[in-house]
């Protein structure tokens, strides 16, 4: 235990001596909390969309103003093109083709046809953007005291825990998940392979430290510095993005330093297995970003994944960990939601602990 | 002429360039990661962002269990948009399967439901929705309304039609596959990861090793040492996107509509750029380690507002102002220009000019950074 302790103060003392090292370990994930929290938003808004309105009557007009009152549309100007000439160069993901006898059909309470072009390129939006047009349509019909359908049967939507439909309340928390991945595992493998690159690692393995020892006291040097960048991280959440607990945080508090030490198992095991320090950060970007972005339902859900790739996901610490900082600060369930997300975090965490231990110990006895 | 052309021919540029293939050559590493990072990711992105908002997982308690109401429900799950994930007898359940998450809506039919229905009163129905993921949360509320007013079209039979009918057509992707978008946007992330990593790694490897004096002493100019290095990763490079484009079409299927060789030639602009941005962090680097962890700044910005994963229309102001001077973002919507679109420069120019300023001013920089350098 001692030794262990030992190694664990020379480690961050390395760590504090390297200045660089340091402004990264804190500096990049501010950075990543910051443009993921801000700059990714799933839903569409102000889509730009050209009105081609052949009609030009009162009537067509306050359809077009219906179209643009909300933030969902941003009038983009049609210059003269056609509708294919305007999503051909991109100006507007959609064009509106009001036909000339819009008016005189209305009046006449006969259906009019309105042409919608959409830019599928953007599958998502495109979806979103159709069924907007359809409700807006569905809306200004209704207002204008065109429609005539009775409202027999109306649906009280209530949304759950995030009424406003916030969108930083989704990506934040997982962004977090994502940066106390990546980091806490890169500071470990680069740590670990410097050690093999510089050869002190021979004078650790003449030195009576075992290997398990050694993992132990690299491993607890870099729960260290991940708490601290956890601590940063979620104070600038709750003070930027006004992230509050939902619920009892105990789960939380308990998982979040689980889930580190996981990451630092799992750059430990790539530091041992990484010929050099290039080599361990590609490791580690590659794997730890992929997995991470794509395999744990930070942007869309997992159960979009499909069949094989799902199988993957399902050993990602980082996919278990989004549920348990997402129950904490959005749903508020506690521990009935969320203990098994944290025995899987337990389970794999120590699933890698065992491979770094062995890979480490199988070195010593080769060298 | 002759005399440039003999010139040319002696210059010690092609010794150089030689020696440079023959180490790339031997260098499996570097030739590893211009293979396999590349596919993998192409893969995984492609497949593994599925952004449909389909098969939403529904529970119903239905207290009226009527004929009206049982339609409703298959109203609501005929287009796989919903799917129902079981019925339950009590409101303590379905809340509880909202609140952790077992399914996305709970439906809620009231006793009174068909009564005040056949009494040409208003009938209300409950939906819950779980909201902790806020997009797909808008979307299924927006189904909702939009299933419901149709279903109430169908109670009144009598009711005229809709008097304005949007018929939509999607354009370029009619059958909405989400990796045709996707797909585009990660062969600019691969080139843009790629392409800064080798040529940084290939300059400060020189650095790291000392060999650099080496190449100085040689009766070589600075220019002919730098572009001997860069032509072979150029050439590399530019089969990264040979197959990048090939795993798009064989794997994913997505097309190519657009002029195939002035596409190549817009990646070879892009391709400059990534060269210039990695030389120049290999020059204000000390280290490979430097280099790498320094490359996080760059890429990870690039990347994340470029609209290679979520567009970026949706961003706020700032990031859509910033996104103009994002390299990869022209990148982006050039390719899929010319793979969804099938336009050319003609619809694309401003982004393929951007795209060119961006490779003449940052090449300039980084080869007078790396001149001042050696000097």
């Amino acid at each position: 235990m001692k030794r262990i302790i030992a190694q664990a103060v020379k480690e961050l003392s390395q760590f504090r001596r390297d200045r660089l090292t340091v402004a990264l370990a804190f500096v990049l994930p501010l950075l990543t909390l910051l443009i993921f929290g801000y700059a990714i938003r799933l839903e569409a808004k102000n889509i730009p969309i050209a009105v081609q309105d052949f009609s030009n009557t009162p009537l067509s007009r306050r359809y077009t103003e219906r179209l643009f009152a909300t933030n969902q549309f941003q009038a983009a100007p049609l210059l003269g093109g056609s509708a294919q000439s305007v999503l051909d160069r991109g100006r507007a993901r959609a064009a509106i083709v009001i036909p000339p006898d819009f008016a005189d059909c209305i009046q006449r309470q006969e259906p009019s046809a309105v042409q919608v072009a959409i830019d599928a390129t953007d599958v998502n939006n495109a979806r979103v953007t159709k069924s907007y047009i359809e409700a807006t349509t569905r809306f200004f019909l209704r207002i204008s005291g065109l429609q005539s359908v009775p409202q027999r049967l109306q649906a009280r939507i209530r949304i759950w825990f995030n009424p406003g439909r916030q969108e930083s309340l989704y990506i934040v928390p997982g962004t977090c998940a994502v940066v106390l991945w990546i980091y806490p595992s890169l500071l470990a493998a680069l740590a670990m392979v410097r050690e093999k690159e510089q050869g002190t690692i021979v004078q650790v393995y003449a030195s009576s430290l075992s290997a398990l020892e050694l993992i132990l006291g690299k491993a607890l040097a870099f729960l260290v510095v991940g708490l601290s960048e956890a601590v940063v991280i979620i104070t600038v959440s709750v003070v930027l993005f006004q992230l509050r607990f939902a619920g009892d945080p105990t789960p939380f508090l308990l998982g979040t330093p689980i889930y580190i030490l996981a990451a630092v198992m799992f750059g430990l095991m790539l530091g041992t297995k990484a010929a050099n320090q290039t080599a361990a950060v590609q490791g580690v970007a590659l794997v730890g970003f992929l997995t991470t972005l794509l395999l744990s339902g930070f942007i869309y859900p997992v159960s979009n994944i499909p069949f094989p790739l799902s199988l993957i996901s399902n050993v990602i610490p980082a996919r278990y960990y989004i549920l348990i900082i997402r129950d904490a600060f959005v749903r508020g369930t506690g521990w009935t939601g969320v203990w098994f997300s944290l025995t899987m975090i337990v389970v794999l965490g120590s699933v890698l602990f065992n491979v770094a231990r062995r890979s480490l110990s199988r070195m010593q006895v080769s060298d | 002429m002759p005399k440039l052309l003999d010139h040319v021919l002696n210059s010690c540029f092609w010794a150089l360039a030689v020696k440079e293939i023959r180490q790339i050559l031997r260098n499996k590493q570097l030739l590893f990661l211009l293979v396999f990072p590349p596919t993998i990711q192409l893969l995984i992105y492609g497949f593994a962002l599925a952004p449909d908002v389909e098969m939403l997982r529904l529970s119903v308690l239905d207290y009226a269990n009527s004929q009206t109401s049982r339609e409703l429900v298959s109203a609501l799950t005929e287009n796989r948009l919903f799917i129902v994930n079981g019925y339950t007898f009590s409101e303590t359940d379905l809340t509880q399967q909202v609140r952790q998450g077992d399914v996305t809506a709970g439906l809620i039919i009231p006793p009174n439901f068909e009564r005040r229905l056949n009494q040409e009163q208003t009938a209300e129905v409950q939906v819950l929705i779980d909201g902790v993921d806020a997009n797909t949360a808008g979307i299924a509320s927006g189904y909702l309304s939009q299933i419901l007013s149709q279903f109430n079209r169908r109670l009144s039979p009598e009711a005229t039609p809709p008097l304005v009918n949007p018929e939509a057509t999607f354009f370029y992707n009619p059958g909405l596959i989400s990796s045709w978008f996707f797909v585009p946007g990660v062969i600019g992330l691969v080139l843009t990861l790629i392409s800064s990593l080798v040529s940084s790694s290939a300059v400060v490897r020189e650095k790291d090793t000392g060999t650099l004096e080496q190449l100085l002493m040689t009766p070589a100019e600075d220019w002919e040492i730098l572009l001997a290095k860069l032509v072979p990763l150029f050439l590399l490079l530019m089969g990264d996107v040979v197959l990048a484009l090939g795993v798009s079409k064989l794997v994913f299927d997505v097309p190519f509509r657009g002029n195939m060789i002035i596409f190549f030639l817009v990646s070879a602009l892009y391709i400059c750029v990534g060269i210039s941005i990695g030389i120049l962090l290999a020059t204000i680097s000390k280290s490979q380690q430097q280099v790498v962890l320094t490359s996080f700044f760059i890429n990870l910005p690039l990347i994340q507002t470029s609209g290679a994963i979520a567009p970026v229309e949706s961003m706020p102001l700032f990031f859509r102002y910033a996104a103009v001077l994002n390299p990869l973002q022209h990148y982006v919507a050039i390719a899929r220009g010319f793979l969804l679109k099938g336009v050319g420069v003609a619809e694309l120019w401003q982004h393929v000019l951007a795209l060119a300023l961006f490779a003449v001013i940052l090449m300039g920089i980084s080869i007078k950074k790396f001149r001042s350098q050696l000097n």
